[in-house]
């Protein structure tokens, strides 16, 4: 089954064709979802989200880019606004708990990670540490980097998923890596892991 | 070289995107400064954080929890096929209503034109008499 073929399936509401679209894609979506939100859980409800919103609007598909690229955008929106609105509400739980002397959460994190051995220490913030340095980037950077370093992408195509020039890929991937080696030489010289 | 210029290529360096003179002087530094490796090792090791975490194994129960929010959401049935099957339903609606009507219509038109459409005209036709247009006009002024 090629593409048209299994977006008209979609279109008429086959369930055989969705269930190929998503055995076909889903490490694909689920993998670009993780990359920007790093869990696992949130990763697959955003995957879940992407595969629904293509199931209801598979009328809409123009045919004039591949499918995976449809795909890679609506997961990339959709992961950046999860991050957001997490943000968001991170922010006024933070407001909350000054004023109302909440239980602080870096204490329940720090609480749990005296169980663990010495060598998962390590491996966690190492993780926390990259997964901040990625959250700090901005949007567009964050999206280039994601697609070639978890991805593998070629610049090109994710200049067509992007829908900017081949030089700008360039440009967001170029100063996302240097941003990030930033944010790792600060933390190395503090020795904040 | 500086410390300063070798840290902020070392990310580069890792991904071979650097001309192979800059590689070599970064090299031939690497070799005499224990600082610049040290800081290589944190920033590859924070790196290969990326390929040991990347293509994680999804949730054998994913199918499963996608087909049951697509089965408890009617909304999800895909946008063009709500089209197909609402649109012969609302204009075969219209029509059954549009006859529906015509024969209500129809059915006033024969038994209620005589006691009471001629009452309502006539005084209309009263009003009208009783304060003619111009007098009202003359009012205003
Ligand atoms: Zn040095």
């Amino acid at each position: 089954m090629d593409e048209s073929e299994l977006i008209k399936g979609i279109q008429q509401g086959d369930r055989k064709a969705f269930r190929l679209l998503v055995e076909t894609y889903q490490r694909m979506v689920v993998n670009t979802c993780f990359g920007i939100v790093h869990s696992m859980a949130d990763a697959e409800d955003l995957a879940q989200d992407v595969f629904l919103e293509i199931f209801r609007t598979a009328g809409n598909f123009r045919g004039d880019s591949k499918i995976s690229t449809w795909l890679y955008r609506i997961a990339t929106n959709r992961s950046l606004n999860f991050v957001r609105n997490k943000k968001r509400k991170g922010f006024f739980q933070s407001l909350e708990e000054t004023f109302t002397g909440g239980k602080n959460r870096n204490s329940e994190i720090s609480e749990n990670r005296s169980d663990q051995p010495d060598h998962n220490i390590t491996d966690s913030q190492r993780k926390d540490l990259l997964h901040r340095a990625i959250d700090q980037l901005p949007e567009k950077q964050r999206i280039a980097f994601t697609l070639n370093k978890y991805e593998d992408l070629p610049y090109q195509q994710i200049a067509e998923i992007m829908e900017i020039s081949l030089a700008s890929v360039e440009s967001l991937i170029h100063r996302a890596k240097k941003n990030l080696q930033e944010q790792l030489l600060d933390c190395y010289k503090k020795k904040c892991v | 070289m500086k410390h300063e210029s070798i840290h902020k290529d070392l990310i580069f360096y890792l991904d071979n995107e650097l001309p192979e003179e800059k590689r070599t002087a970064i090299e031939n530094h690497l070799e005499g400064c224990a600082d610049c490796r040290s800081f290589l090792v944190f920033i590859k090791e924070e790196m290969q954080i990326i390929e040991k975490e990347k293509n994680p194994e999804a949730s054998p129960y994913f199918f499963a929890r996608l087909y049951a929010r697509l089965d408890e959401r009617p909304e999800f049935m895909p946008q063009g096929l709500w089209i197909r099957l609402a649109q012969p339903a609302f204009f075969s609606m219209l029509l059954i209503a549009g006859i529906y009507g015509g024969l209500r219509l129809g059915s006033n038109a024969s038994s209620g034109i005589i006691n009471q459409e001629p009452a309502s005209t006539i005084q209309l036709m009263n009003d009208f008499e009783a304060e003619p247009i111009e007098s009202f006009l003359l009012d205003e002024l």
